[in-house]
């Protein structure tokens, strides 16, 4: 605001003299102890002592009434902030920094920011220029640097929340190196964000240059009060030959305020099955449990609802639930030995995810047939089987199929089946003084991945007291040795598929590794890597890629339904941007025809749940090096007013009011004072 | 003595009121129930590997340093063993506490200097989870009490920290001077201060502090009464440690005040930053996550650095 006549202000020292006789009117009463007068004795002294005022109404009526008429005269106009900036000399290179991500979706955040980036072009001179950045996880230059404030303008109004996480270190980077090519005088950025804490961790490399400025908006609500599911987990049971799953939902309220009585709802297949009330604590999370349904067809879609509250995107969680696959499996034994496959069937019937679906076979009674639609075939010290021969087993092989052989005493390879093996097998060497330990495993490879940290998994306990020599060729990989140095588990992949050669056998017989510890989880690793086994995914979080093809294991165009109805063709990798339910059909006739349609839910990340803000100055000075280089602005929730859009001549009128006004106030103390007037002398 | 939450939630500690945290009597019980809610609401484990414990023996394979073959076991079973640890680094911690007479002012139930033992207990019993040397310096214009950094220091720490009393002037220059000829090995320092200095003055008296390469982290504790100066009534203001008194009329006195209070703020947070030291500023009004965040940050970058 600005004074068309200014000099008529001085009039309003006038009304300073009642204000400062009322100051000064004090008394000192007490001591107060404070821990150090280093400020206040900076400040200067104004001492003190003030005549009582009777009727405080009566002299702010007169103040006001005063300071009304003088500003009248003054003649006030409300002007633009780009006279301003015109006026500080130079064009400018100004960088709006938008977040559109979920979180801003929260009550009126995106409203309110939309007009604070609608305040920031208006202070646009007539050669400064302006870019707009819209970030959320990733930033985009959605309009390029340019003076027409009306395409700025349109841009602002047409953006949209969308539903992915916020990372500020993309945006002040992009907007970093907006400025650092303009060639304006002033550089200058203002990011209008909700500042939450989980889009900045601190370690982003981000500095803007010298002179570059950044003043932070930040449209955060005091309290925001959020109920959130992060996630939801299932336990499946089987009964009468179906599969049964109970959903349990974990619920999160993200508020400084406990709630009661929030209805959670499960939906199946857009079908409510059951709502729940739940009680959570301030800060706290609770877990509701729904009835069990049944899975009856290949991908089942559900959603799970948690009340209502100004951010709905993350109280809604959607999932898909498929019938389990079991990993089918072929496990062949010496009919010398009936107890042979106890250890291995026993300890691959322990598992859930995976379920190991196991044959145990015979050597002398496999058939070609045998092999088909197995994930994974063990050979536990048995001769090579006649089935197997001229190449059956390498068909198997190559074709994806896993082959896990156990090498033992009994152990044959016939020579033109060795390139299926990785090395040559050697003559048998005796522990059984002492037991040789595995001293070496490679932790890199996926089967000892999981035991790479300390206290996961003690291999040294085991004692193996007899193995087979295994010279392994260049191209093989040697998984394990034992303290000796010789080879005690090596790979080879062929193919699609994968073999795994094991020089000691997984019954009691060659070592007392069944009945550790560690041979359960190793023997599930083996098979899993073996099988290529990979655990279905319920759910996928906004912003994470598919490849389409992979998924569908079918290389063809297929047709991508997103959340939105937006119909996309894709055969390779699909960002999921929306949160909600992807549909993957087949594109039309070919192969992929056949394919069983795919579904794949998506929800926006649990991060952006959590709204509390990071102090913009502590952003302001990472990037900055300064502590608080342009005065932090935080829009209320009332602050936008239309006064804002209206033209010059309406921005002047303001004097008729403000006239008008003081003379009513001026009647009114009349009366006031007349009143008043009948039983004192002076006011 | 946290909410009263029903069985199936599970509150994090970062929303645990000082206020209510002062009634725990014992400083022990206090961290420990700080930290691990922290830890819990946290959802991550907060080891960054340092422990000295044995893993486990493996068998010796060619290319193993023969320095690590336990020759004990060797002269036992006559074969080479291998002992393995989980990680084999720790560093010492020491906390740095001023206790000038400044830091007894507390406006509402809980004192700066209560809240700084509190916040020194949390940091050292994390520390000392982390199989860290614990120890700590208490201070007012001079050194008052010592512990040197120990694995066996912690609750020698705690006594102090529980028997710390505020009593007389502080000063920063000289005892941060003399501290600095103590840390010989490179240490994680946190100083707890109200920091009633000129800034350039306190960061003359900790750039000793940083020569040796340890890495300092930076407390400043202010009470809600320093930050908001919200006095209503005038009266004379007397100065802690000085004595002196002045008439004060809060009301004319505040926006003047809280904008002097908010450039020393802004000045060490700019000064620190400068110097590559952890700088957070607390209010005792505020639960203590915050400051055990900017610990676990700084130490997390640490061990990255090794």
């Amino acid at each position: 605001m600005s004074f068309l006549t200014p000099f008529f202000l001085l009039a309003s020292a006038a009304v300073a003299l009642p204000i400062f006789v009322h100051l000064i009117q004090r008394e000192r009463k007490r001591v107060i102890q404070f821990p150090s007068l280093m400020f206040v004795q900076r400040i200067p002294y104004q001492s003190v002592r003030r005549r009582r005022i009777r009727h405080w109404a009566l002299l702010l009526m007169r103040c006001a009434a005063l300071l009304m008429i003088v500003a009248a005269f003054a003649r006030p106009f409300l002007r633009q902030q780009a006279i301003a900036a015109a006026a500080a000399g130079g064009s400018r290179e100004l960088v709006v920094v938008l977040d559109h991500s979920a979180s801003m979706g929260f009550g009126d955040h995106w409203q309110r920011a939309r007009d604070a980036a609608h305040a920031a072009i208006r202070s646009l001179g007539a050669n400064d220029r302006a870019t707009l950045v819209l970030f959320s996880r990733n930033a985009e230059e959605n309009m390029r640097a340019t003076t027409d404030r009306a395409r700025l303008d349109a841009a602002i109004d047409i953006a949209k929340v969308d539903a992915d996480s916020t990372r500020y270190g993309p945006a002040l980077k992009l907007a970093e190196s907006i400025l650092g090519r303009s060639q304006a005088r002033r550089k200058e950025a203002v990011l209008i964000s909700d500042f939450q804490r989980a889009g900045w961790t601190g370690s982003e490399d981000v500095h803007f240059g010298e002179g570059y400025t950044l003043t932070p908006v930040s449209v955060a609500s005091p309290k925001s009060n959020n109920i959130a599911i992060p996630s939801v987990t299932f336990a499946r049971a089987s009964f009468s030959g179906q599969e049964r799953v109970t959903v349990s939902a974990g619920i999160a309220n993200k508020g400084s305020e406990p709630v009661s009585d929030v209805p959670v709802t499960l939906e199946v297949e857009g079908h409510q099955i059951q709502t729940q009330q739940a009680k959570i604590g301030a800060n706290a999370t609770a877990s509701v449990s729904f009835t069990q349904f049944t899975v009856d067809r290949p991908i089942v879609k559900g959603t799970v609802r948690a009340g209502t509250d100004p951010l709905p995107a993350d109280n809604v969680f959607h999932f898909t639930v498929s019938p389990a696959a079991p990993v089918s499996l072929l496990l062949l034994t010496n009919p010398d030995r009936s107890d042979s496959a106890l250890y291995l069937s026993q300890a691959l019937a322990i598992s859930t995810t995976p379920i190991f679906r196991t044959e145990v076979v015979p050597v002398t009674r496999v058939t070609p047939a045998n092999f088909e639609k197995r994930s994974v075939v063990i050979f536990n010290d048995v001769p090579f089987p006649s089935a197997g021969a001229n190449g059956t087993l390498k068909k198997y092989v190559e074709s994806g199929g896993g082959l896990l052989v156990a090498a033992g005493d009994r152990t044959t390879w016939p020579q033109g089946e060795a390139d299926l093996l990785p090395g040559t097998l050697g003559p048998s060497v005796d522990r059984t003084a002492r037991g040789a330990t595995l001293g070496f495993r490679d932790y890199g490879h996926a089967v000892f991945e999981i035991f790479k940290a300390p206290r996961s998994g003690d291999f040294s306990a085991a004692r193996i007291y007899r193995y087979r020599t295994l010279t392994t060729g260049p191209n093989d990989r040697v998984l394990a040795r034992f303290d000796d140095g010789a080879v005690a588990a090596a790979e080879r992949k062929v193919g699609l598929g994968r073999v795994i050669v094991l020089t000691s056998t997984l019954d009691d017989s060659y070592s007392d590794l069944p009945k550790k510890p560690i041979y359960l989880p190793l023997v599930h690793q083996l098979v899993k890597y073996l099988g290529q086994f990979e655990a279905p995914r319920s759910w996928m979080t906004v912003g994470q890629v598919v490849d389409v093809s992979a998924l569908t294991k079918a290389r063809a165009n297929w047709l991508v339904v997103t959340p939105s109805g937006k119909r996309v063709t894709s055969a390779g990798p699909l960002e999921l941007s929306e949160q909600g339910v992807y549909e993957i059909r087949p594109a039309g006739g070919g192969n992929e025809a056949t394919a069983a349609p795919q579904a794949l839910a998506v929800n926006i990340d649990p991060a952006e749940s959590d709204l509390t803000p990071i102090d913009p100055a502590e952003l302001v000075a990472a990037v900055t090096g300064k502590a608080t280089q342009a005065a932090a602005v935080t829009l209320g929730p009332t602050e936008t007013t239309e006064a804002d859009v209206k033209d010059a001549e309406k921005r002047q009128a303001l004097w008729w009011y403000l006239m008008l006004a003081g003379l009513l106030l001026l009647a009114v103390e009349t009366v006031v004072s007349n009143r008043l007037s009948q039983g004192e002398r002076f006011l | 003595m946290q909410h009263q939450a029903d069985a199936t939630t599970m509150p994090g500690a970062q929303f645990v009121d000082p206020k209510i945290l002062a009634r725990i009597g014992n400083l022990e019980l206090l961290a420990r129930t700080v930290v691990d809610g922290f830890i819990n609401g946290l959802h991550r484990a907060p080891y960054f590997g340092a422990s000295i414990d044995f893993a486990e023996h493996r068998g010796y394979v060619a290319g193993d340093d023969i320095r690590r073959v336990d020759w004990r076991l060797y002269a036992r079973t006559d074969r080479f063993y291998v002992k393995q640890y989980e990680a084999d680094t720790n560093t010492n911690f020491s906390l740095l506490l001023d206790l000038s007479k400044s830091m007894s002012f507390g406006s509402k139930g809980i004192t700066k200097l209560t809240y700084a033992s509190y916040l020194g207990a949390c940091l050292a019993y994390l520390a000392q989870r982390q199989r860290d040397r614990v120890g700590g310096i208490t201070f007012d214009s001079e050194i008052v009490n010592y512990v040197p950094p120990s694995a066996k220091h912690f609750n020698v720490l705690l006594h102090t920290l529980d028997r710390a009393r505020a009593e007389r002037r502080g000063e920063l220059m000289r005892p941060l001077k003399d501290m600095s000829e103590h840390f010989k090995r490179r240490s994680i320092l946190v100083l707890i201060s109200d920091f009633y200095e000129d800034p350039d003055v306190i960061l003359e008296a900790i750039k000793p502090l940083r020569f040796a390469g340890n890495d300092l982290i930076v407390f400043h504790v202010l009470d809600p009464a320093e930050l908001d100066f919200s006095y209503t009534d005038a009266s004379s203001f007397e100065d802690l440690e000085s004595g002196d008194q002045i008439p004060v009329v809060p009301d004319s006195f505040r926006d003047e005040y809280r904008k002097l209070i908010r450039g020393h703020i802004d000045a060490l947070t700019t000064k620190f930053s400068e110097h590559r030291i952890d700088y957070t500023m607390v209010n005792t009004s505020e639960p203590l996550d915050r400051s055990l965040f900017s610990y676990l940050s700084a130490r997390e970058r640490m061990m990255r650095v090794r």
